[in-house]
């Protein structure tokens, strides 16, 4: 898809959320399903195989964000898919997080562990993060098993890797 | 009657005729056993000149040109002969030429075949000497690759082996505790930054 398009996309979700009065909420649910979009093939190919008509495509979303996730996240997820843009849809949302972030003033930082924070936990990697990069920051956890164990947080361009993942790494490269 | 008789009647007949004297027998009785009548011989004479002048007129011209004729035309077949005769000599010294020709060119050709014979064999040797060389150095770089891609092979293995393994043992050696632990350390590591 063009940058136009998953731009034009991305807008008319920030827009719908914040007519909704759920930006904030809305956004991160959005975050965390397009992160587990992205670590789940089934997932993945479920929603953009396009031999699945539509409605049943609707219908997968529908079953795995209903309750567990607002009527606005879950109607726009349902939209995306249904339009056959199911494919764009972490770059979508990836391009709201940042829009809601800059209206904010924030920067994301995406923060990658193999364990979930907890609240002290992030309130404290938010406040260390802005003393690092002099950024105000908007925390998106990442709960990725891959990373082992300790924490990779990227702000912007900038990446702070303290993972266990890459340590082995480097020890193997040495090896 | 018999023949003779018949005869002798036919010959009273026409001198009688003729008014010949004969004998008794019907025989014609001439004036002279030798010299024919005075009359016959002149009448004969003048008839023989004429015929003898009229040989010489016409006839002497056309034997003439017959045997003028002929001995052109036996001319020709002779100088035909002749020629046929040199032609023939010229051909078989040609032929002899080219018999001698023949010999030279075969020996020739036989010598050019020894020497392409010669010249294959040596090269057939050298070039089965430099195929069976580069076979060899083939097979030798063949044998140290098949060597270092064994090695390779073993190499990737034991590392994605003693990777898999570090992954187990660190992944399993990483307790709650532990985790916690590196999370706070770098959330103290990245607050110090400034």
């Amino acid at each position: 898809m063009s940058d136009n398009r998953i731009e034009g996309y991305s807008r008319a979700l920030f827009e719908i959320a914040r007519a909704e009065g759920t930006l904030d909420e809305v956004e991160d649910e959005l975050f965390r399903f397009a992160r587990s979009y992205e670590s789940s093939d089934a997932l993945r190919n479920a929603l953009t195989d396009e031999q699945i008509p539509a409605g049943k495509r609707q219908a997968i979303v529908e079953d795995l964000l209903g309750g567990k996730a607002t009527s606005t996240t879950t109607q726009l997820v349902s939209m995306v898919v249904g339009s056959g843009r199911g494919r764009d849809l972490p770059a979508i949302i990836d391009k709201l997080v940042a829009r809601a972030s800059s209206a904010k003033n924030l920067e994301v930082a995406e923060v990658r562990t193999a364990v979930p924070l907890t609240a002290d936990q992030q309130d404290r990697l938010t406040a260390a993060i802005v003393n690092a990069t002099g950024k105000q920051v908007n925390l998106k956890v990442v709960v990725d098993p891959s990373v082992i164990g300790g924490v990779v947080a990227t702000v912007g361009d900038t990446v702070i890797d303290g993972s266990v993942r890459t340590r082995i790494d480097q020890l193997k490269s040495r090896l | 009657m018999n023949v003779l008789g018949i005869i002798a009647t036919a010959g009273r007949f026409v001198a009688e005729e003729e008014h010949l004297v004969t004998d008794s027998d019907g025989n014609v009785v001439t004036h002279s056993w030798l010299l024919p009548e005075t009359a016959e011989i002149i009448w004969g004479g003048l008839a023989s000149l004429i015929l003898f002048y009229a040989l010489y007129k016409f006839g002497w011209p056309q034997m003439k040109k017959f045997f003028n004729g002929r001995t052109a035309r036996i001319q020709g077949e002779l100088d035909a002969a002749a020629a046929d005769k040199e032609s023939a000599a010229a051909e078989a010294v040609g032929i002899r030429q080219a018999k001698g020709d023949i010999a030279a060119e075969r020996a020739r050709i036989m010598a050019d075949a020894a020497t392409q014979a010669e010249n294959i064999l040596t090269d057939g040797r050298a070039r089965l000497v430099t195929e069976v060389a580069e076979l060899e150095a083939r097979s030798q770089a063949e044998i140290a690759a098949a060597r270092g891609r064994v090695g390779d092979e073993l190499r990737a293995e034991i590392s994605r082996l003693s990777s898999a393994a570090v992954d187990h043992v660190v992944s399993g050696s990483l307790d709650d505790a532990t985790q916690q632990e590196l999370i706070e350390n770098f959330i103290a590591r990245v607050g110090a930054q400034s």
